[in-house]
């Protein structure tokens, strides 16, 4: 059987499993810290996003590296 | 869809089921749609001389300003529906954003994230916009130059709070860490806190406009390689029929990307305040 293609492509979806995980943990965590003490949404949402940013930053540093390596 | 009036004009008869047998990969859009034509060139090494971006830029520029112009034009203490929707914006941010990451002092820096977020905002919503299609902060300049500005307010507002040493031993030595794990806790630090934190903060808006553009594209040009009227018989309906599946994806994913594309100005601010809040804190 042959396959064509880029192997980078293989390396970035590789390289998505983990923030995949880590964004799917930090949401929902999240959410369940906002059902056990609804009033502190607002500090919670705030913490929320920059775990994600730094996670999300991971996925996205692969996929330019899978475009220039 | 521009992207598909492109590929008409670009590409011959490229259908699924056609004639001469053609894949779909001679027609798929590649990352060359971030690379346009320069308009005007000047030769000047590591330039690209006036493209479809700086155009682009200049357009996002007129529409942020013109839209602060008529919202605050006759601001009166009864907003009316413009001055509305700006108020709105600059609440949210504050209250959202600058208070929670920088207290009562980040008040001082609200204008800068609210001119921020709305250019990186307008700047990313070009890329939907029918016709121009081509988000600006798809190219890594834009959002570097804006890393960078982030960057220089960043260890301008620490010197100048903290002195220099006491801005860079703050950032590179945590406190409360004993003395002997400093020659390994230092390095990481600067490699974190010099070198990681401004080159991801300028790869994030563009890594997630450049992924989500190329996906855009790729669905609008599917949907044009797939409809094939020309077919012989019942292949026709059935090309027709994956060419609006691609581009009912098109439409739900042109939605989604309008989020996205909302969420990464957030973010963008969001951790610029965090980074001037680290640093008019000091020894953290």
């Amino acid at each position: 059987m042959d396959i064509e293609g880029n192997l980078n492509i293989i390396g970035y979806g590789l390289a998505a499993i983990g923030p995949g995980v880590g964004v799917g943990l930090i949401f929902g965590l999240g959410v369940q810290a906002i059902a056990r003490q609804p009033e502190a949404r607002g500090l919670l949402q705030g913490q929320m996003l920059i775990g994600f940013a730094l996670t999300e930053v991971l996925a996205l540093i692969g996929l330019v590296l899978a475009f220039i390596l | 869809m521009s992207d598909e009036a492109f590929h008409a004009a670009a590409g011959e008869d490229c259908h699924l089921f056609g004639d001469n047998n053609c894949g779909f990969e001679e027609v798929a859009p590649t990352v060359s749609v971030f690379f346009p034509e320069p308009f005007m060139e000047f030769g000047l090494p590591l330039t690209a001389g006036i493209t479809k971006y700086t155009l682009m830029l200049v357009i996002s520029v007129l529409l942020v300003m013109g839209f602060w112009y008529l919202a605050t034009r006759r601001a009166a203490v009864v907003p009316g529906r413009l001055q509305s929707v700006a108020e709105m914006l600059v609440t949210f941010i504050r209250d959202q954003v600058t208070r929670q990451q920088m207290g009562q002092a980040g008040d001082k820096y609200l204008p800068m994230m609210v001119t921020l977020f709305l250019f990186i905002f307008v700047m990313n919503a070009m890329g939907i916009i029918p016709g121009l299609q081509l988000p600006v902060t798809s190219h890594i300049a834009y959002p570097a130059a804006l890393a960078i500005y982030v960057y220089v307010m960043w260890n301008a507002i620490g010197i100048k709070k903290h002195g220099v040493a006491g801005h860079f031993v703050g950032r590179v030595v945590p406190g409360g860490t004993p003395k002997w794990i400093l020659p390994l806790l230092v390095p990481i630090e600067i490699a974190q806190n010099f070198i990681a934190k401004p080159v991801t903060h300028a790869l994030r808006p563009f890594a997630a406009m450049l992924s989500g553009h190329l996906l855009l594209a790729v669905f609008a040009a599917g949907g044009f390689y797939m409809f094939n009227l020309g077919a012989d018989g019942f292949l026709s309906v059935v090309s027709v029929g994956y060419s609006g599946l691609a581009l009912v994806a098109f439409v739900v994913f042109t939605g989604f990307e309008l989020f996205i594309m909302a969420l990464q100005a957030y973010v963008f601010i969001m951790l610029a305040s965090s980074y001037l809040g680290e640093a008019l804190e000091g020894q953290h």
